[in-house]
């Protein structure tokens, strides 16, 4: 692009009318109200947020409701599970989908059919294999166990990893697998030891998405844990019902919950478009 | 360590290569099988198995009170169908998934058009734009109930002092609000997913499009029509459709927010399937009605990823 055109597009996006300003700007409000308040009332003390009219700064804020939450709401239990569960999901599924993902993309495995067969789970509704499922742990005794959750949440993940990685690997050139395999290589040896490597941020931007998914995750753990294997999002069932008592453990449960995954997430910002569409666009 | 690597190979390789024989020589010619077949299998132990073995489930009586598997035909099926809740279920998961994604998609265009200029502070506004999709939906709902519950709630203080007369609505509780307070959730957590795709899209349409339509004097309004629509369109088409088979299982944040109430006011599909399923255990009767689900869903599924695909092809 020659300079002038340059310099005459960035004009033409530099005059924003004053509307999308005012537009960002009540988005920005509407996003950031409910995080200030769930902030806040974590560090209330419990008279402050059970006042009319609302407390909207406390004069002594307190620490209070972080150790009620994560000791006498079992919420570091739950974080200690979360961070088990999420890990170990996050490295088979990564593991797993990229071994699919480079076999579909480099030996066609399948043709078009199983690559959108894996693709179709994503979209199965998690109620309809749910009961069949409890009734399968129930007989192999994996309900309310590691495994049981690592298991279920790794086929759950699975459509994201092995498509984020299946993108992945068709836009990468084959050139320098091919010349390992001319260099005596094995096809196995190319895959680890030249193709992982060189797809290593695709990899780790996959992995953060499936780490993210499970330790957002809800409805399986509902269902499928109760006093042992329960992570973080479930402790907010113990909070239901109260009426008011304990909103001060609940937010501060939350906060010690969104930090990690939107850390993460920033981390992976540039790989966003890809993870949420599983690859469909490259952003 | 690569370049010893490779001179190691090339030295080692014909060696290796004879050498390579039974196990290791069968493993490296079925390589593409073997590495599809753990994902695989996982997917047909934990998905496909059980979808088979629920509709067994589906036409037998399994049901915690009742003992024994007798084979009972389609009368879950007209148990479900009979059941009034059930009916009123599939209504309110159409008229979330209609709302939430309609106001999604309007916002998250909004959003879209507005952070395609540059401006200063654009990247701390996108880091902050996107931060819901990294949060769990528990929480959404559960700190949308903290700001809208009665009496401790901010939201009707706020009501209250704009419109100068006192205001009192159970959001939570009462009905046409607690609609409005799950559409809220919903709609803050997933418009950034919209935004962030069709901002995508956006800025990929080439700028000598506008340019040209400039020089010929096509103003914002027709420019927008004639240009920045058709151009967005197959990304329009994959948000939405991604939002559309989300949308239609909405359950974590009717868990959080409603329960589900008043009585069965708020009962979506997924969440009528949980509690017929789990927490009164005829186990027989939610697997029917999941597949009653499925059917309904498959119909939609099928049309818009066939929609989807063609775009994908034609692009």
């Amino acid at each position: 692009m020659s300079e002038p055109l340059r310099q005459r597009r960035r004009a033409r996006r530099r005059r924003a009318p004053i509307g999308s300003y005012i537009f960002v700007g009540l988005y920005l409000i509407f996003l950031l109200t409910p995080l200030y308040w769930m902030a806040i009332t974590s560090i209330k003390p419990t008279d402050d947020y059970m006042a009319i009219p609302p407390v909207w700064f406390p004069s002594h804020p307190t620490l209070a409701h972080f150790t009620g939450a994560l000791f006498t709401y079992r919420g570091l239990q739950g974080l200690w599970n979360s961070l088990i569960i999420s890990s170990a999901t996050t490295v088979l599924s990564a593991l797993i989908g990229t071994m699919m993902a480079y076999s579909l993309a480099r030996f066609r495995t399948g043709g078009e059919h199983l690559a959108f067969w894996v693709l179709s789970q994503r979209f199965l509704p998690p109620v309809a294999i749910i009961l069949p499922l409890f009734l399968l742990y129930r007989f192999l005794h994996l309900n309310d166990t590691y495994i049981g959750l690592i298991l279920a949440y790794t086929v759950f993940t699975l459509p994201l990893s092995v498509w984020m990685m299946y993108a992945y690997f068709r836009q990468m050139p084959a050139s320098m697998e091919e010349a390992a395999l001319v260099d005596g290589c094995s096809r196995w040896q190319a895959l680890w030891q030249v193709a992982v490597p060189l797809a290593a941020p695709g990899i780790v931007a996959a992995a953060v998405f499936v780490f993210i998914s499970c330790w957002t995750e809800f409805f399986f753990a509902v269902i499928l844990s109760s006093r042992n294997a329960f992570t973080l999002p479930t402790v907010f069932r113990g909070f239901l019902g109260f009426q008011g008592s304990q909103y001060g453990e609940s937010s501060a449960l939350s906060v010690v919950s969104l930090v990690p995954s939107i850390v993460l997430g920033m981390l992976v910002q540039r790989h966003l478009v890809r993870g949420l569409t599983l690859g469909a666009v490259r952003g | 360590m690569a370049s010893s690597r490779g001179t190691a190979m090339a030295i080692g390789a014909p060696i290796r290569r004879r050498r390579a024989h039974g196990f290791s020589a069968w493993c490296e010619q079925n390589l593409k099988w073997l590495l599809v077949a753990p994902a695989i299998i996982l997917i047909l132990a934990l998905t496909i198995y059980p979808l088979f073995f629920s509709i067994w489930v589906a036409f037998v009586n399994y049901d915690f009170s009742i003992p024994g598997h007798d084979f009972v035909g389609l009368q879950n099926f007209e148990r479900v169908i009979a059941d009034p809740v059930a009916r009123s279920s599939v209504g309110v998961t159409i008229l979330f998934t209609v709302a939430n994604v309609s106001i999604e998609f309007l916002a998250g265009l909004g959003l879209a058009l507005a952070m395609t200029r540059t401006f200063r502070g654009r990247g701390t506004i996108m880091a902050v734009l996107i931060v819901p999709l990294f949060i769990s939906p528990v929480i959404v709902g559960q700190f949308w109930a903290l700001l809208l519950q009665q009496p401790f709630g901010p939201t009707n203080y706020i009501l209250s002092r704009l419109l100068g007369h006192d205001v009192q609505i159970g959001w939570l509780t009462e009905a046409p609000w607690n609609f409005i307070a799950i559409i809220l959730a919903d709609v803050w957590q997933w418009t950034p997913f919209v935004f962030v795709i069709l901002l995508a899209g956006l800025t990929a349409i080439p700028p000598n499009l506008y340019e040209a339509a400039e020089l010929d004097g096509v103003s914002a309004w027709q420019a927008f029509w004639s240009i920045t629509v058709p151009q967005l369109m197959p990304m329009i088409l994959l948000a939405v459709t991604f939002r559309l088979l989300d949308a239609v299982k909405i359950f974590d944040v009717i868990f959080m927010i409603t329960g589900g109430g008043p009585g069965t006011r708020t009962y979506t599909s997924s969440f009528y399937l949980y509690q017929i399923g789990f927490q009164q255990f005829h186990l027989s009767q939610a697997t029917a009605g999941s597949w009653i689900f499925l059917a309904l869903i498959a119909v939609v599924i099928m049309a818009l990823v066939r929609r989807l695909l063609k775009a994908e092809r034609t692009q």
